[in-house]
């Protein structure tokens, strides 16, 4: 192509209208430069061909995106409960689709990424998974986002539900944080740093409030009407490598924000009705990972064991409007622990073992202690689907037990994503 | 809000000021092949890590915390491309922060843009096909003729990123290829042995050695590329190798040994464990002694 250029060139230069009104003697020098100047090209060209190209792109196909599309892909999580006494499901159902989800992710332009992540699902219908605005420019390894994300308090919840190790989140994360996780709505920095030459990583949030409003309860006053009353999280990650094949991550993360909490019974004040006082709450977190994969066999053979423990600190609304009284609050009024211990085993290349313990004072039996041991067989066709079989004890002391039977199938289309580590 | 842009754009453009004089370049790559080759074009005027092993699947590389540390310093990421690392490097881009080591940065080198690739899909792909790469065979660094394309491409980084340095990476660039240049002449006998031979490979990754060297492959263990062979492929593998006399399965040293094992005591062939990579067997940590060893080891197994 380029040779063929450079004749046209040549061509075009030996006809030019202007030299033929020039002297034959400096015409003749012109077209002999030209000449000389197309060999010595082409001798160039020859010399690049013949060392392997250089860096002369041979192909020549344009952009392989050139009308600038997002990726788009999609995830589906289908749901199995083969418990002996019934569905254990929300909904009651045997067999469901947990949750649809669909991704679009780009460049918005050189300074900021897109993320929108919709939810579609029987329980809830169409909603907003995730959706934010990454700031890929920012010097001092920082990284801002602005939107909605996975609050990154603790291990798991930093996770999307398909993608856990586990068919569920743990009962600590979904009595503390939410059935599905917990996600929020605000601004999210974030650095990297190592002055102690480990990796290690400060991620800062603040939000518009934890958790979602809950819709049947009425406060005096939104949560977030005092600066006081958003959201705010803090995150610190540590990592070690401790050897090839082994690494550590201790992290430790906290939350706070001002949440709706009942009343004994609806109350009017000013002509409002009022079924809810604001109380602050406050989650403490640490979490340990382990991994081990040796390098060369990881294919086949790896070993991961994670643990969480998170208190949930709960305080008295801070001043309840009149006539109401502490004795009309039927909030929390203790703290709460939980925790959970996982550990999973791969015994091939496409099967792994797993279980898990859970303990946790739960806030909804108002911190009756929930345990549960669960194994689980995870089987993965290829990187883009799974299939969980899954069984667990789970107990509510003084409550008696619960044997569940879950099945879970999950796939992804679209473009390959990222393993998540 | 204007002096907040301005602050961020001043910010911004200091942190990604040039290079002190004399500090060298860190060069960071998804492979050792392309360190290797890297080091032999930078010499001392730069530092190069990989984030993968030779022993290790470069398809498979896990995302480390620690990797995004390195990427974090680097000038210069360099990599496959055609999607080899897409299923790690970016996690690890975002997460190192690096505005010369994204997308459009002068640290971000594609190395697969200087390639003629090879086994580009045609017509509609999708995954029932497999872990297929759609933009087209990645495991390019097993060709010298590609290897002098890397070496030359790292050239023209270097010194754009470090201009004075363009004379010693052009002498280096040149010692590399003199150097190569001679070991393939040494390698004549052993490429005119090759030449022809059927063999089964384990995966695609060889097929540009096949290129070069000329051997021909008559079936993979994978029925598919990343999928785990079936005992049904396996029985019309063995058949295909019983017919085309293929007596070698070359294979890389991270597959399960075993099932090449079963497959060679079927068919009387030898497994030959070749390493895909620098480093990929321990004494191999030159790109040249890669070559030399695989090429030297498939022509004692076909002879």
């Amino acid at each position: 192509m380029r040779t063929l250029i450079i004749a046209m060139m040549v061509a075009v230069h030996g006809v030019q209208p202007a030299a033929a009104q020039r002297p034959d003697s400096t015409r003749a020098d012109s077209l002999a430069r030209a000449r000389a100047d197309s060999i010595r090209i082409v001798r160039e060209l020859e010399a690049m061909a013949a060392r392997g190209g250089a860096t002369q792109a041979p192909r020549q196909a344009g952009a392989s995106n050139p009308r600038m599309l997002p990726d788009i892909s999609a995830v589906g999580d289908l749901i199995g409960d083969l418990s002996p006494k019934g569905s254990t499901q929300e909904d009651g159902s045997r067999f469901g689709v947990r949750e649809l989800e669909l991704a679009l992710q780009a460049a918005v332009d050189p300074y900021f990424r897109g993320d929108l992540f919709l939810g579609f699902s029987d329980a809830e219908g169409v909603h907003i998974e995730q959706a934010f605005l990454t700031a890929t420019a920012l010097p001092w390894r920082l990284e801002a986002r602005l939107g909605r994300f996975l609050t990154p308090f603790g291990k798991q919840n930093t996770t999307h539900r398909h993608d856990l190790h586990t068919v569920e989140h743990s009962y600590v994360v979904q009595r503390f944080l939410g059935e599905e996780g917990l996600k929020n709505t605000g601004v999210y920095l974030a650095r990297v740093f190592s002055p102690l030459g480990f990796y290690q990583e400060l991620i800062l949030t603040v939000v518009d409030r934890i958790g979602e409003a809950p819709e049947d309860l009425v406060a005096e006053e939104p949560a977030n009407k005092k600066l006081s009353g958003l959201g705010y999280s803090a995150r610190l990650r540590n990592y070690w490598d401790l050897s090839e094949a082994s690494n550590l991550e201790i992290s430790a993360s906290a939350m706070t924000g001002r949440k709706e909490q009942p009343l004994t019974q609806p109350v009017s004040v000013d002509d409002q009705v009022i079924s809810a006082a604001l109380a602050r709450q406050t989650t403490l977190g640490v979490d340990l990972t382990f991994r081990w994969r040796p390098l060369q066999q990881g294919l086949y053979r790896s070993f991961i064991l994670q643990g969480e423990f998170m208190r949930q600190l709960n305080r008295d609304p801070a001043d309840l409007p009149p006539p109401l009284d502490l004795v009309d609050y039927a909030g929390p009024r203790r703290d709460f622990s939980g925790g959970y211990l996982f550990a999973r085993y791969q015994v091939s290349r496409r099967t792994f073992l797993g279980g898990r313990y859970d303990w946790v004072q739960d806030p909804e039996t108002e911190g009756v202690s929930l345990t549960a041991g669960s194994g689980l067989l995870e089987f993965f066709p290829s990187e883009f689907s799974k299939l969980v079989a899954s069984v667990e004890r789970r107990s509510l002391k003084g409550f008696g037990g619960t044997t569940r039977f879950l099945l879970q199938a999950s796939f992804a289309v679209g473009p390959h994503k990222p393993h998540p580590f | 809000m204007s002096r907040v842009l301005s602050l961020a754009l001043l910010l911004a453009a200091t942190a990604s000021s040039p290079r002190s004089a004399g500090a060298q370049l860190r060069v960071v790559t998804s492979t050792t092949d392309l360190s290797n080759i890297a080091r032999q074009v930078g010499g001392t005027r730069i530092v190069t890590r990989s984030i993968g092993q030779g022993y290790q699947d470069p398809h498979f590389i896990e995302a480390k915390p620690s990797f995004v540390l390195e990427l974090a310093k680097a000038d210069v990421w360099a990599f496959v491309g055609l999607d080899l690392e897409i299923g790690w490097m970016p996690l690890l881009i975002d997460g190192a922060r690096n505005a010369k080591i994204r997308p459009g940065g002068a640290g971000y080198v594609d190395v697969s843009k200087v390639i003629p690739v090879i086994d580009i899909p045609s017509g509609n792909v999708d995954r029932s096909q497999g872990d297929v790469h759609a933009l087209g065979n990645p495991h390019y660094w097993l060709d010298p003729a590609n290897g002098r394309r890397i070496a030359w491409l790292f050239r023209d980084k270097f010194t754009q990123l470090d201009p004075n340095g363009a004379t010693t990476y052009t002498a280096n660039a040149k010692a590399f290829e003199a150097r190569l240049g001679a070991a393939e002449q040494a390698w004549a006998a052993d490429l005119a042995a090759i030449k022809g031979k059927p063999v089964v490979a384990w995966h695609t990754s060889w097929r540009y050695f096949a290129e070069f060297t000329g051997m021909n492959i008559v079936g993979f263990m994978e029925p598919k590329p990343g999928v785990p062979p079936s005992p049904a492929h396996l029985a019309g593998l063995i058949q295909t190798m019983k017919r085309t006399g293929a007596k070698v399965i070359v294979m890389e040293p991270f597959y399960d040994r075993k099932t090449a094992d079963f497959v060679a005591s079927k068919t009387g062939a030898t497994v030959l464990v070749l390493p895909p990579s620098v480093g990929g067997k321990k004494g191999i940590d030159d790109y040249i002694d890669l070559m030399k060893y695989d090429i030297s080891q498939l022509a004692a197994a076909v002879r």
